[in-house]
């Protein structure tokens, strides 16, 4: 069992769009487990991004971006040293959140989530260790309607440095 | 850059060491990729392939997009690619499980690096895990084919019936002198029990070439079933899989389902006379015609079931099985904001079998399937399709018999910005089939 948190960076890029939004928000994500071998992991990651100051054009960081993953991950060791590969593939949630003028007014997606990345455990004990994770989170939450604009077929890519606390 | 890439991968090739060859595969992905990439630009002169640092930059800060390629390419041709990439891993003694980042590696760095188009995510997904499931197939059918104890024209017949399927594979043995030499055949030769079902004759259906009316075209049908859930214990990924080929003179490739067992387990003592089974699958679906167009990447876990009856081989067979979509596609209308005719999206659902059988070989057959579809690409829709059906394999001598089927396709999509679109796509066919079955115990 695992769980962390840490600094990440999302981008949004739509089917239409000739460029990107990119913007910095805290991350955190929690992981639990087995081996199915000596250099193999497999389990389940659930992963959220928080961003209050999002903004989908220039100079607008009026929006609250919520998005989150939900994956069968495998972690595979190629070595006892710590150092891992990542991946895993599920669903994935956003959610997007404008203040209107009658209360805030909110988009909902749900859809295909996936991560990838690598990672190391420091083992502090037998039963505790410290663990680094740079990871990248692919997820496809649908169209975003909001007031006034209509993004369709939204892909957030979400990239994290992350440090850990992994409880054995 | 080919050359020199070809030249290194020649050398290496002839380190024979039975362990797996990891820098030989790495290196055959990059030569797909870059083999691909320029002869569509220098002898097809395309422009998409003409693709640099400029283009790669630019896709590594703009990520991600869905893309507006047709059904057939994005539903066949990329998990096809995918196989290549699986399979030069497999065919350097690289294991399933290792083999599968290599087809996710190889899709990964084709839609940043081959080619001009911004990377596309579905393209990822089908290439990826379409390639494993469909690359496992291609290797273990191709395994069947080719014989290493075989010798003259018959062999050589074999390792070119094997090529279109496995090419990398081909390609590899071809280099090593393997097309000639004698030598032991690797375990995936021998499926233990199979059953393969070739068929021929007609399919009516309403819709099929027009709006209305029934009308019939003609159709070629093959089933394999290599291995068994209950004769075959699971030892490793694929040793048990399924697959459904069927070809239309109207529309030629009309479907491909396959689907292989990668993990199993005994539910009960293997001694007792009524067998069930854990499977868990991953699945490859595409279905089009002009009535339908739909498929996907999935992962189903269910229980496999049969019950003996006499003492001749006939027995009663169960399957129930759920699963997740991981990503679908199915044609919509109004979808998209290009050219594209259909939706992509995750999903799941669940299917479920009844069936006699003699010795393996299904005899009657009643199924149905039903599957939900969440677009995040295309249309803001979710569909519904159910597809359900009998089939009946009447022997009339020694293998040869009729088979008569009748299935029934109905979809229901819901569209936040458009009325409910329901249809129904009846369908029969008929056809002469020899059905080949061997290995199975009473």
């Amino acid at each position: 069992m695992e769980l962390g948190t840490g600094p990440g960076r999302v981008r949004i890029a739509c089917s239409g769009c000739t460029d990107v939004v990119a913007a910095g928000a805290p991350t955190s994500y929690f992981r639990i487990g087995g081996t199915v071998s000596d250099r193999v992991v497999i389990g389940l990651e659930v992963f959220s991004l928080l961003d209050r100051a999002f903004g989908f054009s220039l100079g607008d960081t009026s929006t609250t971006a919520e998005t989150a993953t939900a994956t069968v991950v495998v972690l595979w060791f190629p070595s006892r040293r710590g150092f891992f590969f990542k991946g895993g593939v599920g669903l994935a949630a956003g959610q997007f959140t404008v203040p209107g003028t009658a209360g805030a007014d909110t988009s909902n997606g749900g859809g295909i989530g996936l991560t990838y990345g690598i990672g190391w455990d420091f083992a502090i004990s037998r039963k505790f260790a410290i663990t680094t994770n740079f990871a990248a989170y692919v997820t496809a939450v649908g169209d975003v309607v909001l007031p006034g604009r209509r993004v369709d077929d939204v892909i957030a890519t979400m990239y994290q440095g992350a440090i850990g606390f992994t409880f054995r | 850059m080919t050359a020199a890439l070809l030249a290194l991968l020649v050398a290496v090739q002839f380190d024979s060491a039975p362990k797996p060859r990891t820098v030989m595969a790495i290196g055959q992905v990059a030569l797909i990729n870059t083999f691909v990439n320029r002869v569509d630009a220098l002898v097809f002169k395309q422009d998409w392939a003409r693709s640099g640092t400029r283009v790669w930059g630019e896709h590594l800060r703009l990520g991600w997009e869905w893309d507006e390629d047709a059904f057939t390419t994005n539903m066949f041709a990329h998990p096809y690619h995918g196989g290549l990439y699986f399979n030069a891993a497999r065919a350097n003694g690289i294991g399933f499980f290792q083999a599968v980042p290599y087809a996710i590696m190889g899709s990964w760095t084709w839609e940043y690096f081959g080619e001009k188009y911004r990377p596309s995510l579905n393209d990822w997904y089908m290439t990826s895990f379409g390639g494993i499931t469909l690359g496992e197939v291609f290797h273990r059918v191709t395994a069947t084919i080719r014989d290493n104890q075989a010798t003259g024209r018959g062999r050589t017949l074999r390792e070119l019936a094997a090529l279109p399927l496995d090419p990398i594979g081909s390609l590899n043995r071809l280099v090593r002198g393997q097309w000639r030499a004698r030598g032991v055949n690797p375990p995936e030769h021998d499926p233990g029990p199979y059953m393969f079902r070739i068929g021929a004759g007609a399919r009516f259906a309403k819709g099929l070439l027009a709006d209305s009316g029934v009308t019939s075209i003609g159709a070629v049908l093959v089933d394999l079933l290599y291995g068994d859930p209950f004769a075959t214990e699971y030892r490793s990924p694929f040793d048990q899989f399924g697959v459904r080929l069927m070809l239309s003179t109207n529309g030629g490739f009309s479907s491909l389902r396959a689907s292989g067992r990668i993990y199993g387990a005994n539910l009960n003592n293997p001694t007792r006379r009524a067998r069930h089974v854990l499977a868990v699958n991953t699945r490859y679906d595409y279905f089009k015609n002009r009535a339908q167009s739909v498929g996907g990447q999935s992962v189903e876990i269910g229980i496999n079931s049969r019950w003996p009856i006499g003492s001749r081989g006939y027995a009663f067979r169960t399957s129930v099985f759920v699963d997740g979509v991981l990503l679908g596609a199915i044609d919509a209308s109004g979808t998209g904001l290009g050219t594209r005719t259909y939706d992509f999206g995750p999903g799941g659902g669940a299917r479920w079998e009844f069936a006699f059988d003699r010795h393996g070989a299904r005899f009657v057959r009643v199924f149905g399937q039903l599957e939900y579809i969440h677009a995040v690409s295309g249309a803001s829709a979710d569909h519904i399709v159910d597809f359900s059906g009998i089939e009946a394999n009447i022997p009339i001598t020694r293998g040869l018999g009729i088979a008569a089927h009748s299935t029934i396709f109905h979809r229901t999509s819901r569209y936040s910005t458009a009325p409910k679109d329901e249809r129904n796509y009846p369908e029969a066919r008929l056809l002469l089939v020899w059905t080949k079955a061997g290995g199975f115990k009473p």
